[in-house]
């Protein structure tokens, strides 16, 4: 376990830092879209850029700290960093990549080390390759290695998977996940991609535009994004606006699209919202049900909710497909040509008979419509 | 061959190879900086290496002539002090080589500098090398080549120097004739088997430095 302050602020010709955030956990990932930050973070950790206000502070050692005039240069401050496509000496060999940061010690004891990080990283008979002559799984190993080998106090990886493609990019999370866990070494990971960032995370800081969105734990991020901006940039679909009707202790009233929803009273949301106010909420896609024509006609107990409508199109995604629903209600869709985003199990749209039949009822339950913090 | 137009050649040789390493203790310093670092006044180093590769080596040698010459700026003082000119001494062709060839290695080097992906030099930093032995670790074994290829240049463009050297070194048999001034003095006097000669010889250098140039020039791995 460690832990980690970060305050910076930078200011760049185009673009402005200013984050502040604490984490504790093995993994820390600054999740986001690419021009956000996230990058210039890492170079203000490892002291490759200096910024101009802010402390860094990890395990209780200060590498930065601007108000006392602290600043590591990077040589000193024990921190690896894997960047983004490498950066593996071309000119040198595997073994010498691996090495270069072992130079203080005595040869002997550095080749030594050299081979016993070789041998635990997988990458035995490869040491006098060049860089050019490996596969990209390799060179992501070798930068691993080369980052690991002098023992750092914290590691940064920059996209360490963004190089490689898609199957072999699942294999090798897996395989850095337990590289990291085997090294005990606390580290730092930027991605913009959402399921590596949740797979990698035990912790995910939320950047955009040189800001944190949200810092959480992985599974509350997910659970509760902190606003309407962290769910567009988590994906979530189906993010809407409303307008509330009415606001109790244990529930609340939204007028969406000229439809009444009853809403259960969100733990993420300490603050009652105040009747009149616009919110925004998400409804998770597989969480609408389809009500079935021959059934039973739906209860108030079970099925809160009902909106009449029609699905105009629909996405084959191999075991579930995803229903473009518009409500029949009048007015503009509230997301192009549609309102909500609903995903059913394959063998739900063949039971359903969905290519005869367009027009559907569905049910939202009220514990299903998430209301965001504006 | 005659015996003045061996002298011319290894005086070339000679003029060529000072000039070259002059270049070098100057240029590859000047083109890492003007690759890797901004500061004030950057456009007119630019501009002041640049000129002579655009202006008539006649007009960089009248410069070097009201710069060095006896009467110029810097020349009136070191003849004051030491009774002794630059001008129309080997020396003079060889700062007038230098100069000239000076551009070529500072715009090949500093495109090889470039070329260094600056994550390299920024990961030496994070295994614990200063500046300057990234400088010697990474930064130069990957720019060898261009600055090798930059090298060959300025050395091809040293031995060809015509115009600047006639300036401030003069044509004098034995001191400052080197061979493209002998070839035109032979050509002027009607030797024209010798001028064939030196013709030739300094045709055949110019294409194993081509040569030379060229397999330097690929990048390295």
């Amino acid at each position: 376990m460690s832990r980690l302050e970060v305050t910076l602020q930078a200011r760049l010709p185009d673009f402005v830092l200013d984050v502040a955030w604490s984490a504790e956990g093995r993994t820390v990932v600054l999740f986001g879209p690419s021009g956000s930050g996230k990058t210039l973070t890492l170079q203000c950790l490892a002291g490759l850029t200096t910024p101009a206000a802010g402390r860094v502070v990890v395990d209780g050692l200060v590498l930065f700290d601007a108000a006392r005039g602290i600043c590591l240069p990077p040589q000193e401050r024990q921190v690896g960093y894997v960047f983004q496509g490498y950066a593996l000496f071309p000119h040198l060999t595997v073994e010498a990549n691996v090495g270069f940061g072992l130079r203080g010690q005595p040869a002997p004891l550095a080749a030594a080390r050299t081979a016993e990080v070789l041998g635990r990283i997988g990458l035995q008979g490869l040491e006098r390759r060049y860089p050019h002559e490996l596969s990209g799984g390799q060179k992501q190993r070798v930068a691993l290695a080369r980052a690991l080998a002098p023992e750092p106090a914290l590691v940064l990886l920059d996209e360490p998977l963004s190089a490689l493609d898609a199957p072999l990019r699942r294999a090798l999370r897996e395989e850095l996940l337990a590289i990291l866990e085997g090294w005990k070494v606390p580290a730092v990971l930027v991605t913009h991609d959402l399921s590596e960032a949740y797979h990698l995370g035990e912790h995910l800081i939320v950047y955009e535009a040189g800001r944190v969105r949200q810092s959480a734990p992985r599974a509350e991020l997910l659970a509760r994004p902190a606003s309407e901006a962290v769910a567009r940039i988590l994906g979530v679909r189906n993010v809407l606006r409303g307008v509330v009707r009415d606001a109790a202790a244990d529930r609340i009233q939204l007028d969406w699209r000229g439809q009444l929803l009853d809403v259960a009273q969100s733990p993420a949301l300490p603050v009652r919202p105040a009747r009149g106010s616009a919110v925004a909420f998400f409804v998770r896609p597989e969480d609408p049900r389809l009500l079935r024509k021959d059934g039973p006609p739906p209860s108030a107990a079970h099925h809160g909710n009902i909106l009449r409508g029609t699905v105009v199109r629909e996405t084959d995604l191999g075991v579930t497909r995803t229903l473009y629903f518009r409500l029949d209600a009048g007015g503009a869709p509230a997301q192009g040509d549609y309102d909500l985003e609903i995903e059913i199990p394959r063998f739900v749209h063949q039971v359903l008979q969905l290519e005869q039949e367009p027009q559907w009822e569905v049910s939202i339950h009220r514990s299903s419509i998430y209301l965001l913090p504006t | 061959m005659s015996p003045e137009s061996l002298g011319a050649l290894g005086l070339s040789a000679r003029v060529a190879t000072v000039a070259t390493l002059v270049d070098a203790l100057v240029g590859i310093p000047l083109a890492y900086l003007l690759a890797r670092r901004t500061f004030r006044l950057r456009w007119l180093a630019d501009l002041v290496i640049t000129l002579p590769l655009i202006l008539p080596p006649t007009v960089t040698g009248y410069y070097l002539i009201v710069l060095l010459g006896r009467r110029g700026w810097l020349g009136t003082p070191l003849y004051a002090a030491t009774g002794w000119s630059v001008a129309f001494t080997w020396y003079a062709a060889v700062i007038a080589a230098a100069v000239m060839a000076l551009p070529l290695l500072v715009r090949t080097a500093q495109a090889a500098f470039a070329s260094v992906d600056r994550d390299l030099e920024r990961a030496a930093f994070t295994l614990g090398r200063s500046e300057w032995r990234t400088l010697l670790e990474v930064t130069v074994p990957l720019a060898r080549n261009g600055i090798l290829a930059g090298l060959v240049l300025a050395f091809a463009r040293a031995l060809g120097e015509f115009g600047a050297t006639l300036m401030l070194a003069g044509n004098i048999p034995g001191r400052t004739t080197t061979l493209p001034l002998a070839i035109y003095s032979a050509v002027q006097t009607g030797e024209s088997a010798e001028a064939l000669t030196l013709v030739v010889a300094l045709t055949a250098v110019s294409c194993g430095v081509i040569f030379a140039a060229t397999r330097l020039g690929r990048p390295a791995l």
